[in-house]
């Protein structure tokens, strides 16, 4: 009796841990529909507008996919993204002359290096993930202000190889459905397909892989893990290593976008997805949540954003809303989950 | 006994090299850049150090106390930034006597703030201070505007004249409020039972309960002082150059991170100085200057930055694996390592 009154509600505690959060999407959309009633902003009501949101945090979610998984491991964040996203999109630019595929090829082995040297810190050597990261992330700084300085680099002024330039400019920018389906109206770029593909293929490896099990153990206790023969070291390096490969994908495609490979780009990356992360669900102690939670944290974001921007609030203003969300949803999240009695952090 | 006296006779020459590393290092790099730099040793070059000196040093004060607890505090660099530009942002309205009150007052909230969320809303602290940073941030750019201040009253540049006074050579008053604050801190900390309980937080948090201390307050007093110093710092350098940019804090806290380790204040809680951390910061400064000073620009010292903090955070984590590898394992090995 005691038992099945337990389980049913671990059963919707679970419902409201994955779905919970398209409450909150929901709710964002009420109040922007609710705003444009009272005439406080316009066209928020329009399909170009809701594809406009989706694109708009088309970038965040893929890089948030990857970040989840080391949120999920129990290592809260993975600081160095913005800049691996910097770094990876000037390799690119800078590897042009070269072609396009080597471009790209030089950006993944760059990326993926930092990635690796993350897994190895944090994983084995067990560095405090949080400071770790923040040091690879001025350190990637240094070396692109090393190399680079302050300078923007353009895909124009590096190579005459219009081909490799338009490739570059052009693969992101590939309107999928409407090229497929000549319908103009699912104005839809790739990186929102890549976004959806991200999430899909993160939620299966998170719940249908033995290495989704082993990240959830190690994530919820890291201790029984190791003693059950699960190789934590490198679970958890393989946590930071996807998030490397988002944030190349991620990288690539912001650089792509603006035509600049500049050392800020990708800055506000790794505190807006670890805000996502965090209202989609996840716990910062770690596993618990889900990517398809994670996807629901992006439109929450992306509503945020674009309600606030309608109603005029300057772009590095909004910081100051999406920091109060950010706090008072994980001090929800700790409380409640304290009172269930599920978490002691 | 014996076991005691054995160890106290029997400490080897690494132990102490280790135990007082900040100050091994600090003497190489003074002595290497007064040697090779050129120009190191003018004055004028000696004041610019102590002067860059003063603020990071007064922010270390209380970042380092937050590290003793066994915290992070990263909202010290856009607390640092605020500061200024209350302080500098007020004075016109309110003048010198009650802005820059006022800008301490706000560093010291927002440490409340940080503090009251990690210990009673339960919410870790790289994170509670993460989200204040980034609201910190937002409210800056939405007050300024994305605007420098900057003053250019008469009385404006008379304060800023005597905080640049040299009393002595190399002392400036600046310099000598960041000493006072480090020597009183690190009276407190290690003399006075108070001062005790942050490291007792720090070791463990349950003795430290159990032991009758009010770890919640304790720290809640933590990151209140680290807020406030961390506005002190950042009002008087503003100041004296008589400006408070928007990026006023931005690097200062990637050079405290590094300082406080590199001086031996334990990531995970416990152990560590004032003292050292003020040490610390002053060889980290003399370095970047020295690497200024051999004409390798701006660009070298923001990398040589980066990869120091990187290259501690390498080194702290790589002798606590070490030091876990062989726990319970060999417990004679475990000795031996601690020699």
């Amino acid at each position: 009796m005691e038992q099945t009154r337990v389980l049913r509600f671990g059963a919707f505690a679970s419902f409201v841990n994955v779905f919970g959060v398209y409450l909150i999407a929901l709710f964002f959309l009420l109040l922007g529909i609710a705003l444009q009633a009272l005439g406080l902003i316009q066209n928020f009501i329009s399909l170009s507008n809701f594809l406009n949101i989706l694109d708009n945090v088309s970038l965040l979610g893929i890089v948030a996919v990857g970040m989840a998984f080391v949120t999920y491991s129990g290592n809260y964040a993975d600081l160095s993204v913005p800049t691996t996203m910097a770094l990876t999109g000037i390799v690119a630019v800078e590897m042009l002359r070269y072609g396009f595929w080597p471009a790209v090829l030089a950006a993944t082995t760059v990326g993926l290096l930092i990635g690796l040297i993350n897994a190895v810190v944090v994983g084995k050597l067990k560095a405090n993930p949080i400071i770790w990261t923040l040091a690879v992330n001025y350190v990637t700084l240094g070396v692109i202000r090393l190399v680079w300085a302050n300078k923007q680099i353009y895909p124009e002024t590096i190579t005459d190889n219009k081909e490799a330039i338009g490739w570059f400019d052009g693969i992101f920018r590939q309107e999928v459905f409407s090229n497929l389906f000549g319908n103009p109206l699912l104005d839809i770029r790739l990186p929102m397909v890549f976004m959806v593909v991200l999430v899909i293929l993160g939620q299966f490896v998170l719940t249908k892989t033995s290495f989704g099990a082993q990240l959830k153990m190690t994530g919820s206790a890291k201790k029984a893990a190791r003693f059950s023969g699960i190789n934590v070291d490198f679970v958890v390096g393989m946590a930071f290593v996807l998030a490397a490969v988002t944030a190349i994908v991620g990288g690539l495609a912001i650089t792509s976008l603006s035509r600049t490979g500049a050392y800020y780009n990708g800055a506000g990356y790794d505190f807006r997805a670890v805000t996502a992360i965090v209202i989609g669900g996840m716990t910062l102690a770690g596993g618990r949540g889900s990517i398809i939670g994670v996807l629901g944290g992006v439109l929450v974001i992306g509503f945020i954003n674009n309600i606030m921007t309608l109603i005029g609030i300057p772009t590095l203003s909004q910081d100051m809303i999406r920091g109060l969300i950010f706090i008072i949803v994980v001090g929800i999240s700790a409380k409640s989950l304290r009172s269930l009695g599920r978490d002691d952090s | 006994m014996t076991t005691a006296k054995t160890k106290n006779s029997g400490t080897s020459l690494l132990a102490v090299i280790d135990k007082n590393r900040i100050y091994i290092i600090f003497a190489v790099v003074l002595l290497f850049m007064a040697f090779f730099a050129p120009k190191f040793l003018n004055p004028f070059n000696l004041t610019t150090i102590t002067k860059t000196m003063a603020m990071t040093a007064c922010v270390g004060i209380g970042f380092t106390i937050v590290m003793i607890c066994g915290q992070l505090d990263l909202s010290i660099g856009t607390v640092i930034t605020m500061s200024g530009i209350i302080g500098l942002g007020l004075k016109q309205f309110v003048g010198y006597e009650l802005s820059v009150p006022l800008a301490i007052v706000a560093g010291s909230l927002i440490g409340l703030i940080n503090g009251l969320l990690v210990t009673k809303a339960k919410i870790n602290s790289f994170i509670v201070t993460l989200g204040t940073m980034t609201v910190l941030q937002g409210l800056i750019y939405f007050v300024t505007g994305g605007n420098s201040i900057a003053l250019s009253t008469p009385d404006a540049f008379a304060v800023s004249d005597f905080l640049s006074w040299k009393i002595v050579p190399l002392i400036t008053p600046r310099v000598i409020v960041t000493v006072v604050l480090v020597v009183v801190a690190q009276i407190i900390l290690s003399r006075t039972r108070f001062g005790r309980s942050f490291y007792m937080v720090g070791g463990n948090k349950s003795t430290a309960w159990l032991a009758g201390i009010n770890t919640d307050r304790t720290l809640i007093i933590a990151f209140v002082l680290s807020g406030t110093t961390a506005a002190i710092g950042g009002v008087l350098f503003a100041m004296e150059s008589s400006a408070a940019t928007l990026n006023l804090g931005t690097n200062s806290l990637m050079y405290v991170i590094s300082a406080a380790i590199i001086g031996g204040t334990a990531m995970s809680g416990g152990k560590g100085g004032v003292i050292q951390t003020f040490v610390a910061i002053l060889a980290l400064e003399i370095l970047y200057d020295g690497v200024i000073l051999f004409g390798l620009g701006n660009e070298v010292k923001i990398f040589l930055a980066g990869l120091i903090l990187a290259l501690v955070v390498l080194y702290e984590a790589f002798a606590i694996y070490k030091h876990e590898k062989t726990v319970g394992q060999r417990p004679e090995l475990v000795k031996e390592l601690q020699k």
